[in-house]
């Protein structure tokens, strides 16, 4: 293993589900030692969510939707229902540089574990928070997925063909990329400030804005222009061509966008008129993206999960795609950071991890308990 | 004033579009940003408010790539952030391995459609290139229909934050132990990051996900059509059987036609709401109750009863939040509305300082910070 930029931080983490578990597998694959504090009175609901290992649910652990959001961390067993699991979750906090959730606002208050509480103890604590909405505010206290944020920002609407339904993203986009790539550079950034400085602070992610960051130009057109930008399918303002048209086969598409009158001309000349379906539909997609780019014209066939895994060879240059050995689901498929460091170059280092696999090991080494009294609290279901 | 987070930093910003936004997620958090233009000004100038959202906070200065300008910035500089073709600027006198001699502590952030290196690092791209061969293009639009591209050049956003969030790992290394790196991001490989479970459904159960089917998703999960547009409910999802109790209620308190069919306990297993007949039947009960209601009175009394539903929301509904407005998120400044925070930090908070600059109007101070004449 080669040193990741974060080696020596810890992050106590209690994130779930989605964006707040990406947030933190960016830390841990470039070496942060991330404590991923989960129970079996209330799993992460990936662990139970489709695909399976052999497309069999068979238990907590063979969940890949899990796997692929927690690779290089430790999971610990800790009921955070008894006094004595939030006990123990307040002195590993004490060993702690990071302390993250995603919870609703309160529910970490109500445990003891508030940003206030263990900012008291130890000043100089980064504390993350991703509430869904933020930590105050009237609407504070509502609900809502990767899906449900896409539509509330604005996101979804503006996504799709003009005289259709808005079809969104289709993803949980949000989960994915603007709220844990915004998430982990506040606390990159935090993480200065504690080295320069000593002192910690809160950070407050709603996950709401970072995506509404991400479409800054949009909202400003809205608010200094009164602009509603409306949906325009593949269109893009500034081209003279950008599209999406069939090619030969099942669900075969090529992307194309022409920027000025020489890959227009290019375009034209090789499809042999107008960039129209008619004069595409018959065509080898792989083909049309070889010819035009030689000709210049920025040209792809859209790529499906398939042949991103199988048959892309720039992804396996890049080696994107891993195999890594998990205990319980055999060999599978983890996707990389998608950056090279060239000093420090990180990258997953272990599987994700079975629940509550570390939990003596991690107790033992960051409390010193002894194996008689972790087998004691877990016969108590305190590590449970 | 508290100190800024990243104050004392000082980035050289040669990007175009698919890097413009990383520079200014260090400027919001106080670094000094310099952004470098041709004499004709970034081509960033064309759209006019994308210019103004992705440099204010920053600083212009004018000079070609081959100006000593440009080399003496990068060797004094902690970070550089760069978009140009994969040797380009090798070209220029300004490869990695050539700045790094001057300045052995320096990261350089190189945003490219698909890496330095590799079969595909030559191609010509665009946003909607990036999408296609990450694979999220495939994902978005109509099952009977096209890929339809996702809505505001995301990769280029998506470039960006993860090129920030590199670029930042590599600045603490630099600070702790004196040594730079280069960082190359693959925008192709960050949308492929956005894929969901996409991989692993491939992986682990052979199935290839495509764009989806209708407007639901599976029976109480998708888009539903209301009076003034459409709302998402989310409610046969992850989370399961609350959701859906809380929303059958509501509807049969509100005395929906047929709402009590709802009860029966096979609307609590998936494979079952999954089936073409559960969409219908749940579609047409609840799409009668939202047809009669605005977006905003399903969103509020959905959830006050903890139902997640959100509206379908425009820019304008945006705008008005407020919850978004209670946060801050939208700034008067001198120059106008702006766009605010993504994350508010307590000790070292995110601010708007100044507008996006004029073309070249910093010229003149930079090279007199640095000592290079014109």
């Amino acid at each position: 293993m080669t040193g990741g930029a974060l080696d020596g931080v810890r992050v106590l983490d209690f994130t779930w589900v989605g964006a707040g578990s990406l947030t933190t597998r960016l830390l841990a694959d470039h070496g942060a030692d991330v404590i991923k504090v989960e129970s079996r009175s209330h799993l992460d609901s990936l662990r139970t969510s489709p695909p399976f290992a052999g497309g069999r649910r068979d238990g907590v652990d063979r969940s890949g939707y899990f796997a692929e959001r927690n690779t290089s961390k430790r999971s610990i067993c800790l009921n955070l229902r008894t006094d004595e699991g939030r006990a123990l979750a307040r002195r590993l906090a004490a060993r702690s540089d990071v302390v993250a959730n995603n919870f609703r606002p309160g529910v970490m208050e109500r445990f003891g574990l508030g940003y206030d509480a263990l900012h008291a103890e130890d000043p100089s604590l980064i504390y993350l928070s991703m509430s869904m909405q933020g930590g105050t505010g009237p609407h504070s206290e509502y609900l809502g997925y990767g899906l449900t944020i896409g539509a509330l920002v604005g996101l979804h609407d503006l996504t799709g063909l003009p005289d259709r339904y808005p079809c969104g993203t289709g993803t949980n986009y949000p989960d994915h990329v603007p709220n844990p790539g915004h998430a982990a550079f506040a606390v990159l950034a935090a993480l200065r400030h504690r080295r320069r400085t000593g002192e910690g602070q809160l950070i407050d992610v709603a996950q709401t804005e970072p995506t509404l960051a991400g479409l800054g130009p949009t909202l400003l057109r809205y608010l200094r222009d009164d602009l509603v930008e409306q949906r325009t399918g593949n269109h893009h303002d500034g081209y003279v061509f950008h599209g999406v048209l069939p090619c030969a086969g099942d669900d075969r598409w090529l992307a194309v966008s022409a920027e000025d009158e020489a890959q227009w001309t290019a375009l034209c000349e090789t499809l042999g008129g107008t960039p129209d379906p008619e004069r595409t539909v018959t065509r080898d997609a792989y083909e049309l993206m070889a010819t035009l780019q030689a000709r210049g014209v920025a040209a792809a066939i859209v790529q499906d999960v398939a042949d991103l895994v199988e048959r892309d060879p720039q992804l396996a240059h890049r080696d994107h795609w891993l195999r890594m050995e998990h205990a319980v689901m055999g060999e599978c498929l983890y996707g990389a950071p998608p950056f090279r460091l060239s000093a420090t170059p990180g990258g997953p280092r272990s599987a994700a991890p079975l629940l509550g696999e570390h939990t003596a090991t991690v107790l033992h080494e960051l409390l010193g308990l002894p194996p008689d009294e972790i087998a004691a609290l877990e016969a108590q279901e305190i590590l449970w | 004033m508290p100190e800024r987070a990243l104050e004392g930093l000082r980035v050289v910003d040669l990007s175009g579009p698919m890097g413009n936004y990383c520079g200014k997620l260090f400027a919001d958090l106080g670094a000094d940003v310099v952004l470098v233009e041709p004499p004709g000004g970034t081509a960033l100038r064309r759209d006019p408010t994308a210019f103004a959202y992705h440099n204010a906070n920053k600083r212009s200065v004018v000079a070609e790539l081959g100006d000593a300008l440009v080399a003496a910035l990068a060797a004094d500089a902690d970070v550089l952030i760069e978009t140009e073709r994969p040797g380009r600027l090798a070209e220029a006198g300004l490869g990695w391995a050539m700045l790094a001699e001057a300045n052995p502590a320096l990261v350089t952030v190189s945003i490219t459609p698909f890496g330095q290196t590799g079969p595909f690092a030559q191609f010509a791209s665009s946003d909607l290139v990036c999408l296609a061969l990450g694979g999220l293009l495939a994902l978005t639009g109509y099952a009977d229909g096209p890929p339809v591209r996702i809505a505001g050049d995301q990769s280029y956003v998506m470039g960006s934050l993860y090129g920030a969030v590199a670029g930042m790992m590599a600045v603490l290394h630099a600070e702790a132990t004196g040594e730079g790196q280069h960082v190359d991001v693959s925008l192709q490989e960050c949308v492929a990051t956005a894929l969901e479970n996409a991989p692993q459904f491939y992986d682990l159960e052979g199935i290839v996900r495509g764009r989806p089917t209708g407007m639901q998703r599976q029976a109480g999960t998708g888009l539903y059509a209301c009076a003034d547009g459409y709302v998402y409910l989310y409610v046969g999802g992850l989370a399961s059987g609350r959701f859906w109790t809380r929303l059958v209620s509501w509807l049969v308190e509100e005395g929906v036609d047929g709402a009590e069919e709802l009860e029966q306990p096979e609307w609590l297993e998936r494979p079952f709401l999954e089936t073409p007949a559960a969409k219908a039947t749940f579609g047409a009960i609840f799409g009668a109750f939202a047809a009669a209601r605005s977006k905003a009175e399903l969103y509020e009394q959905a959830q006050g009863r903890g139902i997640p539903l959100s509206p379908v929301a425009t820019t304008a509904d945006v705008a008005a939040s407020p919850q978004l407005r209670h946060r801050g998120f939208f700034l008067d400044t001198p120059w106008g509305v702006s766009v605010g925070a993504p994350y508010l930090l307590s000790a070292t908070p995110w601010s708007l300082d100044a507008p996006a600059p004029a073309l070249g109007a910093d010229t003149d101070a930079v090279r007199a910070e640095i000592g290079v004449a014109r």
